[in-house]
């Protein structure tokens, strides 16, 4: 997989979506936002090109897990972002398949650290598998 | 070979410039400090309006306050922002709402590039020689920890510096939030202030230059600020031939020898309704006569009041005031501080050249000037009008009306070089009225007392008492033994006749 890969963004706050793309952007990924549980399951629904996912939890309830299992399912790797630091949040991220647990405000030089290993692993994988 | 003075920067208010030396040395950063409500804005709109703005391209950068609601607020003082750019870096109502806010990132993180860049964009396309940004403190939002701040702040001032801009940056230092960091890294501090007393101005730190220390008074009125240097007697000298003014009462300059002398302090006590103001005033229409000017401070009696009294004894106070060598200034309770007075009494010596000033009395001085240091106050005044050559008349009210005698009040005596008392005395039964010198520094004196009298013809002054004793009580009694002729047949207000 690519650096170029698509980067599905999950977020309720727009501003907050469109600052991930803004930085990301610059760093040559693409995003593709979704602001609702709709907007995530159609992201699903096309999900050949997504090389991750990040899933700000914030705003959605128990539903949100369903549709990370349903990453897990397409083998898209994924981080939760959470607004505070919950053993019961990290737990619950972890078992529904997510790679990592980040707590806001994100440092963005340590998101694109991060996101650059997990792409670069996924890719790696790939690479194998093939 | 010594080095030339630098050259200053006006900050727009007279007395910050007299305070700082000059002004602002530029190229520079200054901090502006203090907290909300004591004029910090106003002091930066006087700084970007005092220079010509076609070549000092000033720019206000605003991070609180919206640009609209500042050009509102300093038309209505009066300043013109005509040619002031405005960077504004406020937030827009915009951002309340859920569009604009967000908590993925810092604001550090998501704000700090942004504005940065319009700084710079703003600061090369305008080249700016006076930069007013308010306030700096709002860039440690936009720094992760306090050594970022300090080491953004820096180069932001050296950014400004490098382009050739004298910088005054305002800060909002609270105990929660201390703003020292900011006061070390600028070459200069000014600190505003707002107590119970008044609104007050100090300067800490002005790298490269002297300053006048200690606080100033400070007023922020229709005009915008005005501030007041806090008096310091020895800058001002004055060269002044220390001669006697006389008060054209042959008799009460014999007492005197001479008359007060130019550049000395007198007071004149005694009880209320005495004649003190009179007698002062007399002094001031025979230096009228002279073509020279005095002006009274007067802080209890009306204008009107005195005005009229002193018409009923012969003083012409009103054709006085037509040709300029009188004026009156009433002086309404808290209505100054000291530093102010202090500035308006300066102005009237150093700009009308008044040779004689009375404060109307230092009891009104004590009651109507807001401050803790009175005497302090009245002492620096007294002492740059004595530098200057002025006579100064200090009328100090003595509350008992007979009784044990009390030179002064108020602790005052100590300022004085001239001393003369009123006072009242019983004689057979019938009030009347003694005076006396009780020092004098520069001459000698007239041991004795003598009778005065205030009539509508003017002031009368008796021959020495000299065959009374006890005068100071106010109880005067006849000695046994006069002498041959006892002077009371020379022209005595006495009536001989009624001696016991």
């Amino acid at each position: 997989m690519k650096a170029t890969s698509m980067i599905l963004a999950v977020d309720r706050n727009h501003r907050n979506l469109e600052l991930l793309s803004q930085f990301l952007g610059r760093e040559g990924y693409q995003t593709r936002p979704a602001a609702t549980l709709e907007e995530f399951d159609q992201a699903l629904v096309e999900a050949n090109d997504l090389g991750l996912a990040l899933v700000d939890i914030a705003g959605f309830d128990r539903a949100i897990w369903e549709r990370c299992e349903g990453l897990r399912h397409h083998k898209i790797p994924f981080l939760v972002i959470s607004p505070k630091q919950s053993a019961a949040i990290q737990q619950a991220s972890l078992t529904h398949g997510a790679r990592g647990v980040l707590i806001k405000p994100l440092v963005v030089r340590e998101l694109l650290g991060l996101i650059g290993s997990l792409l670069e692993e996924d890719a790696d994988q790939g690479e194998a598998e093939g | 070979m010594t080095k030339a003075p630098p050259t200053r920067l006006p900050t727009g208010i007279t007395g910050l410039d007299e305070i700082l030396g000059g002004g602002l040395i530029p190229a520079r950063a200054y901090l502006l400090r203090g907290g909300p409500g004591t004029g910090k804005t106003t002091v930066g709109l006087h700084f970007l309006t005092s220079g010509d703005p076609h070549v000092e391209k000033p720019l206000f950068i605003t991070m609180g306050e919206p640009e609209a609601q500042i050009r509102k607020n300093a038309e209505a003082v009066g300043f013109d922002l005509e040619g002031v750019t405005f960077l504004d870096l406020s937030p827009s109502s915009a951002f309340f709402s859920e569009v604009q806010s967000y908590d993925i990132f810092a604001p550090a993180e998501v704000e700090r590039e942004p504005t940065t860049q319009q700084i710079i964009a703003q600061v090369d396309m305008l080249k700016p020689q006076r930069v007013f940004l308010d306030a700096m403190t709002q860039f440690r939002y936009l720094a992760s920890d306090t050594f970022q701040f300090r080491k953004q702040a820096l180069s932001f001032l050296r950014f400004l510096i490098e382009q050739g801009a004298t910088v005054l940056f305002t800060s909002e230092g609270s105990h929660e939030a201390p703003d020292d960091d900011l006061q070390f890294m600028a070459d200069g501090v000014i600190h505003l202030d707002f107590a119970a007393e008044g609104r007050t101005l100090g300067v800490s730190k002005f790298r490269g230059s002297d300053f006048r220390s200690g606080l100033h008074a400070m007023k922020l009125s229709a005009t915008g600020a005005e501030v007041f240097p806090r008096l310091l007697p020895e800058s001002y000298q004055q060269e002044f031939v220390a001669e006697a003014l006389p008060s054209g009462v042959p008799e009460l300059d014999e007492l005197l020898h001479g008359g007060f002398e130019r550049g000395t302090i007198s007071v004149i006590s005694g009880p209320t309704g005495v004649g003190k103001t009179t007698l002062g005033l007399q002094f001031m229409k025979e230096a009228a006569g002279r073509g020279e000017r005095s002006v009274v401070y007067t802080f209890e009696e009306r204008i009107g009041t005195l005005l009229h009294r002193a018409e009923a004894v012969h003083i012409p106070v009103h054709a006085m005031m037509q040709r300029g060598t009188l004026s009156v200034v009433q002086v309404e309770p808290l209505q100054w501080t000291p530093d102010e007075f202090a500035c308006l009494v300066r102005q009237e010596v150093e700009r009308n050249g008044t040779r004689i000033i009375m404060l109307d009395s230092t009891t009104g001085y004590r009651l109507s000037l807001r401050s803790g240091d009175l005497v302090g106050h009245l002492h620096a005044l007294c002492k740059y009008l004595q530098n200057m050559g002025v006579a100064v008349l200090l009328i100090s009210e003595i509350e008992a009306i007979t009784g044990e005698f009390r030179a002064t009040e108020a602790g005052i005596s100590y300022l004085a070089d001239n001393i003369v008392f009123l006072r009242y005395i019983e004689v057979q039964g019938e009030l009347r009225r003694a005076i006396g010198v009780l020092k004098k520094r520069l001459s000698s004196f007239e041991p004795t007392l003598r009778e005065i009298e205030i009539t509508r013809y003017g002031i009368k002054v008796g021959k020495p008492l000299t065959e009374l004793r006890g005068i100071l009580r106010g109880m005067p009694e006849w000695i046994d033994a006069p002498r041959s002729n006892g002077g009371r047949d020379e022209g005595h207000i006495y009536d001989p006749g009624r001696r016991p």
